[in-house]
């Protein structure tokens, strides 16, 4: 009990024990801080992972894709509907993305997705800038492009379909506060012909007559991804200067079932933006942009081609996207679904060139899909943590010698106990129960303070930007996340707290073998 | 007999230089004992002291307490048994800075209870302290700090820690040796007062006037106790053991 007792006395009555209290403080707040926000930064990484994908993917590893992902559609349809939700077929490529009568060039991965069918196997619906505030006037189809006017009092005006589905947005949103800043400004107007780059806003449309009207040639759509196209302001928010439905043109490559390059010159696909997309993975949506699935598989050569004896090559897609149903366990279904796909394969009569195709597939769960990326994330994580906690074993040292000069300071008082009785355990208890002690209060402090440092660290930011702006660590348009992460698990908070107690305590084991180690005769000499 | 030293031999090592302060030194304490051993400074007195209290082992001989033999218990038998049957009562009081003089008195005893049992016996043992504390007459000192004490006051507050446990024997190191005449007189009364309560003392002092209030006394001289004879003289000036040795 005495120890207890000496622990926390010396604790309020020694300045050094500040010190002590005050390096452990730091240490688990900065360790805490880190954990939190690169574990907020992963988890983030991770959910947005897992909205890129459906739950399991039928993945092709070549470029020229895989056959017979129709039929197999169906036969998962037909033998597995307990498990399967939906599926829908995905093609990608890599191609040359251009603005008409603009500058603007850049290399992208062109996605090809049945939208209808896309939207429910993912999150890839929520990411969708028009598509939320004008629900279901998105489309990869054949489309013109919608020109706004303004109306007799002073609003705009837009073809009919969007004013209808606008309305039934403001039927299904809850938030007032959301309605009420679209109305202060519904969108960007981009004046027809528009000769110069529109006004940047969060919704450009061309606005000409007192008419609303869709104008132009009719061209599939295209949704691009968001960092791909444009600039974010210092808010985070993206400053689109492009009108929706302004002509792009996308150049592809098309690749042989057997890999070769087909056609001289590269597929030139002339398309309308139809919306932008953010899946929140700046890796991504700067290089994504997604037409549609049945139009880019005849581009790209992927649909059925004549053979020399009259035949036709089967379709082809890159990946099948397969939705599960609610409350099916992912690796289950993944050993469901891969049994399904080689017993489906096994039924078929295929060509050697098919055969060798199919062999490239591999049914993958969403995780394994984007395991790369995520171990990524992980290990930086684990590396920074690691940086972090070796420079808090500065703090273990500190502590060290603070109570290396505690039992200096203290030996006569250390003879004096033994004199008392005290065993040289219960001497090194003493300080061990100091450090535990000390650990325990710094353990505290600490995560108060990086509880209030991390919760606050958006608006400490905003505030040292605006000291000066080179002191913005956090930059919105170079990382895929508008905010620094700002919440601390539990779990971390505990476990960075429980190792800095047992950190504290290992900092005093020394000095506190040196205290049990005084010799009472000579300590009580001692001046 | 309750203490009892025979034939101590114990030897420091002070540089490169062997000092053999106790050379065959043998002493006994009956209960109720009143015994003085006077010295000169640097004689080895304290280091007696420490012997009989088990702070220390000799080199050689045995220190034996109540029949048992100190010098080889095990170490926890004999922190033990400096808790329970040893009070020490230091020149310079050696009183905890951090903490109140009732909690200073408290601290053998909280030595001596491990966490849960201390919590039963915590109110026993205040009350207890507090008695003590009336008895040397600190009742009112009990929540001030040492440093708020005077010499005498310090002294008293360590004779009362020294009491909590009511020790068989209480060690005394020049308790006297760091205050004025009279404050050292007012102690001295205090000891012969728990004396004649029946409290075994063996003091260690220089001063002949300590030594009087003694029943017997006993002088250490070249590492070997002798029984004090008034003719040998009125003082004891201070001797550097190593002198002696080389003398």
């Amino acid at each position: 009990m005495y120890k207890w007792f000496f622990a926390w006395r010396y604790l309020h009555t020694k300045l050094i024990a500040l010190f002590g209290v005050a390096s452990v403080t730091l240490c688990v707040a900065m360790v805490l801080v880190v954990l939190s926000v690169m574990g907020g930064f992963l988890d983030t990484v991770r959910e947005r992972s897992r909205g890129l994908h459906s739950e399991i993917v039928l993945s092709g590893r070549s470029m020229q894709g895989f056959p017979f992902y129709e039929e197999f559609e169906g036969y998962l349809a037909e033998h597995l509907p307990h498990v399967v939700r939906a599926t829908t077929p995905e093609i990608y490529s890599y191609g040359i993305f251009r603005v008409k009568d603009t500058p603007f060039t850049k290399m992208c991965q062109v996605m090809g997705i049945r939208l209808q069918d896309y939207v429910k196997v993912n999150d890839f619906g929520n990411g969708l800038n028009y598509d939320h505030y004008y629900p279901g006037t998105t489309h990869l189809g054949l489309q013109q492009m919608p020109v706004a006017a303004f109306s007799d009092v002073d609003t705009f005006l837009l073809p009919k379909d969007y004013m209808e589905a606008n309305a039934r947005w403001r039927n299904r949103e809850t938030d007032p506060q959301k309605i009420d800043a679209f109305d202060r400004r519904p969108f960007q107007p981009a004046m027809y012909p528009f000769q110069t780059v529109p006004v940047p806003g969060e919704r450009v449309f061309v606005l000409d007559s007192s008419t609303p009207r869709y104008e132009g040639t009719e061209r599939y759509g295209v949704i691009v991804g968001s960092d791909l196209l444009f600039q974010r302001n210092a808010a985070g928010k993206f400053e689109r200067d492009l009108a929706r439905g302004a002509e792009v043109v996308v150049a592809v490559l098309p690749i042989s079932a057997t890999g070769n390059p087909m056609g001289e010159p590269p597929v030139k696909i002339p398309l309308r933006y139809a919306d932008d997309s953010r899946t929140g993975i700046y890796e991504i949506d700067n290089v994504s942009v997604y037409v549609d699935f049945d139009m880019l598989q005849k581009r790209l050569a992927m649909d059925p081609q004549p053979l020399v004896d009259g035949s036709m090559t089967p379709q082809r897609a890159n990946q099948l996207m397969i939705g599960l149903q609610p409350g099916v366990d992912l690796y289950e279904a993944k050993e469901v679904i891969a049994a399904a796909w080689d017993t489906f394969c096994d039924s078929l009569r295929l060509t050697k060139l098919d055969e060798s195709l199919i062999a490239e597939a591999d049914v993958l769960t969403w995780e394994d899909l984007q395991r790369p990326f995520i171990n990524a994330v992980e290990k930086e994580k684990v590396l920074v943590t690691f940086l972090f906690s070796l420079i808090s074993v500065v703090a273990i040292v500190l502590l060290g010698c603070i109570f290396y000069m505690i039992v200096e300071k203290k030996t006569r008082d250390i003879g004096t106990l033994k004199a008392l009785g005290a065993s040289a355990r219960g001497v090194a208890s003493i300080f061990i129960s100091y450090a535990f002690v000390i650990g325990i209060v710094g353990s505290i402090l600490g995560t108060i303070v990086g509880c209030l440092f991390v919760w606050n660290i958006n608006t400490i930011q905003d505030w040292l930007a605006a000291l000066h702006p080179q002191l913005r660590v956090w930059s919105p348009d170079v990382y895929s996340f508008d905010k620094i992460p700002e919440v601390v698990k539990s779990v971390d908070a505990l476990c960075v707290g429980s190792i800095a107690v047992v950190s504290s305590i290992v900092g005093s084991l020394i000095p506190s073998y040196l205290a049990s180690r005084v010799w009472p005769v000579q300590a009580l000499r001692y001046e | 007999m309750l203490l009892r030293a025979k034939n101590i031999f114990k030897t420091y090592t002070l540089g490169r230089s062997e000092v053999r302060v106790l050379r065959g030194a043998s002493m006994k304490a009956d209960k109720g004992e009143f015994l003085v051993v006077l010295g000169a400074s640097g004689s080895g007195k304290s280091t007696l002291l420490h012997l009989l209290g088990a702070l220390d082992v000799p080199d050689q001989g045995v220190v034996e307490f109540d029949g048992q033999n100190v010098t080889t218990m095990p170490t926890r038998r004999r922190d033990t048994y400096r808790n329970a049957q040893v009070g020490f009562i230091f020149q310079f009081y050696h009183l905890l800075p951090e903490f109140n003089v009732l909690e200073n008195v408290l601290m053998a005893r909280m030595i001596s209870q491990s966490g849960l049992s201390w919590l039963k016996v915590r109110r026993t043992a205040i009350r207890e302290a507090a008695e003590i504390l009336e008895r040397v007459g600190l009742s009112e000192r009990a929540k001030h700090r040492p440093r708020e004490l005077s010499g005498g006051e310090r002294q008293r507050v360590a004779i009362a820690r020294a009491l909590i446990n009511n020790p068989a024997i209480l060690l005394a190191d020049e308790p006297t040796g760091n205050l004025d005449a009279k404050i050292g007189e007012e102690i001295l009364r205090l000891l012969t007062a728990f004396n004649e309560a029946g409290q075994t003392i063996v003091m260690v002092t220089h001063d002949l006037h300590v030594a009087s209030r003694a029943h017997r006394r006993l002088e250490l001289k070249g590492g070997v106790l002798h029984p004090y004879r008034e003719s040998d003289g009125t003082a004891f000036a201070s001797l550097h053991p190593t002198e002696e040795v080389a003398r």
